[in-house]
């Protein structure tokens, strides 16, 4: 009786190919992004997505055209934070989906967009008895559709806004292998440094290179004199970076107009280049631009 | 995975006009050996529909270029917006789907959609229909026998 590998293809669905032509579809999509960042952290509420909107505003400032991918598929904020409207309709044909443009013309594409209301939270199944397996095995999927199906155009970055956790790095080093680092971001709190060293630790072993990590909320600045005080107690930030062997790469002062919704089609960043928030973001954004420069 | 008719030692092939899925995500797929005309029926629960669907593939194969964007999102997204729904393929011109139809077909899951719709434009045809509705679609399923 012949074996599995005596019997050429599969019988007619040609899954092999299929999935190789997939691989090429995406290949077609990021061969026109010159630098591919992941900002992530172990430890959710350290303020990935406000730093990402505005190192994306940041780096428009800088001269370059920017996309951001919303890899936080259950807790998606990027659309919101960038001003694309709920309601705005998708636009789609064969060739793939359009991404929203949001402030600063950055191009978004994030879960929040495909979904029917506001309030709407990302199910792939109304069936209680759906496993999480399943949940898991749609997620991964759902990430590679909302890279290679996005027309994201020529950029010369794109962000991914990871969820907390250190989980879906495996999903995007496998998709992006050419990914030009992570950045990591932790508050000063001793919980939230022990949860990102964890996330350190693991892309180190992955290969996964590190740009740098960046101390967020790391001072309150009063909007009326400009004096910092410390927001929280704990270890140094920059010796977690020396421990860990990875660049300290700045901190960012707690400000809560860097979370704030755009109204007025603007970011906080664009508006305030000159403020302490502003000149930290910039220094950060130049250390990426540094590293990817040096990586060249 | 393959199928191998045993007396004949062929490898099966897939039936691309025998594929009728139904809208609660049961599969069911036909191979015939070419050999000896036997044919089997592959049936599958829908946790096992959904683990080939994450794929974004399609059962009966399909061109590179024919792959729906967001394919596999749009087709499990609980809640997703009405564009998405408009992902899948165009029907041909040819054919006018009822509402119903159109309902029904859009429940298939997104893998083997396409191979459904072939298979019930390629019966209305065989019949000299020009309107596929919800009572032709049971014809189909029974004409697959599933």
């Amino acid at each position: 009786m012949k074996t599995y590998e005596d019997l050429a293809g599969d019988g007619g669905s040609n899954i092999i190919e299929q999935v190789q032509a997939l691989g090429e579809k995406l290949r077609s999509r990021l061969d026109r992004i010159k630098h591919k960042v992941a900002l992530m952290s172990g430890k959710g509420g350290v303020g990935k997505s406000s730093l990402t909107a505005n190192i994306a505003a940041c780096l428009v400032s800088r001269g370059h055209s920017v996309g951001i991918l919303d890899a936080d598929l259950n807790g998606p904020s990027i659309a919101n934070l960038l001003g694309i409207r709920p309601d705005q309709p998708l636009e789609i044909d064969e060739t793939g989906i359009q991404p929203g443009v949001g402030a600063h013309k950055i191009r978004i594409m994030s879960m929040d967009m495909l979904l029917k209301s506001p309030d709407q939270p990302v199910m792939w199944t109304e069936e209680p008895e759906a496993t999480a397996v399943w949940v898991s095995t749609m997620e991964s999927t759902a990430l590679r559709e909302l890279l290679s199906d996005t027309d994201w155009g020529d950029l010369d970055f794109l962000l991914i806004d990871m969820p907390p956790g250190s989980d879906r790095i495996d999903n995007i080093r496998s998709l992006i292998p050419e990914l030009a680092g992570v950045v990591e971001i932790t508050i000063p709190s001793p919980l939230s440094q022990h949860i990102v060293s964890k996330s350190i630790t693991k892309n180190s072993k992955m290969k996964v290179p590190v740009i740098g990590l960046v101390e967020n909320m790391a001072s309150y600045v009063c909007p009326h004199c400009d004096e910092e005080g410390q927001l929280f107690e704990g270890q140094d930030v920059q010796d977690l970076a020396r421990r860990k062997n990875i660049p300290y790469i700045g901190k960012i002062p707690f400000d809560p107009r860097l979370a704030r919704p755009t109204r007025t089609g603007s970011v906080f960043y664009m508006e305030n280049k000159d403020s302490v928030t502003g000149q930290a973001i910039a220094s950060v954004t130049d250390s990426i631009l540094g590293f990817i420069k040096h990586k060249a | 995975m393959k199928f191998l008719c045993i007396p004949c030692d062929e490898q099966m092939e897939t039936q691309l006009d025998g594929i009728m899925p139904e809208e609660n995500r049961n599969l069911a797929m036909k191979f015939k050996c070419k050999k000896c005309g036997h044919s089997i029926a592959m049936l599958t629960n829908k946790f096992e529909t959904e683990f080939v669907s994450k794929l974004g593939v399609q059962m009966g194969g399909t061109k590179a270029e024919q792959s729906t964007p967001l394919g596999v999102v749009s087709s499990t997204l609980a809640q997703g917006k009405e564009e998405l729904k408009k992902t899948a393929p165009p029907t041909e011109a040819e054919f006018e789907w009822t509402d119903e139809a159109k309902e029904r077909i859009q429940r298939v899951p997104f893998f083997v959609r396409n191979m459904a719709k072939k298979t019930v434009m390629s019966f209305a045809r065989e019949r000299g229909l020009t309107r596929i509705d919800g009572a032709l679609m049971d014809e189909v399923r029974e004409k697959v026998g599933m």
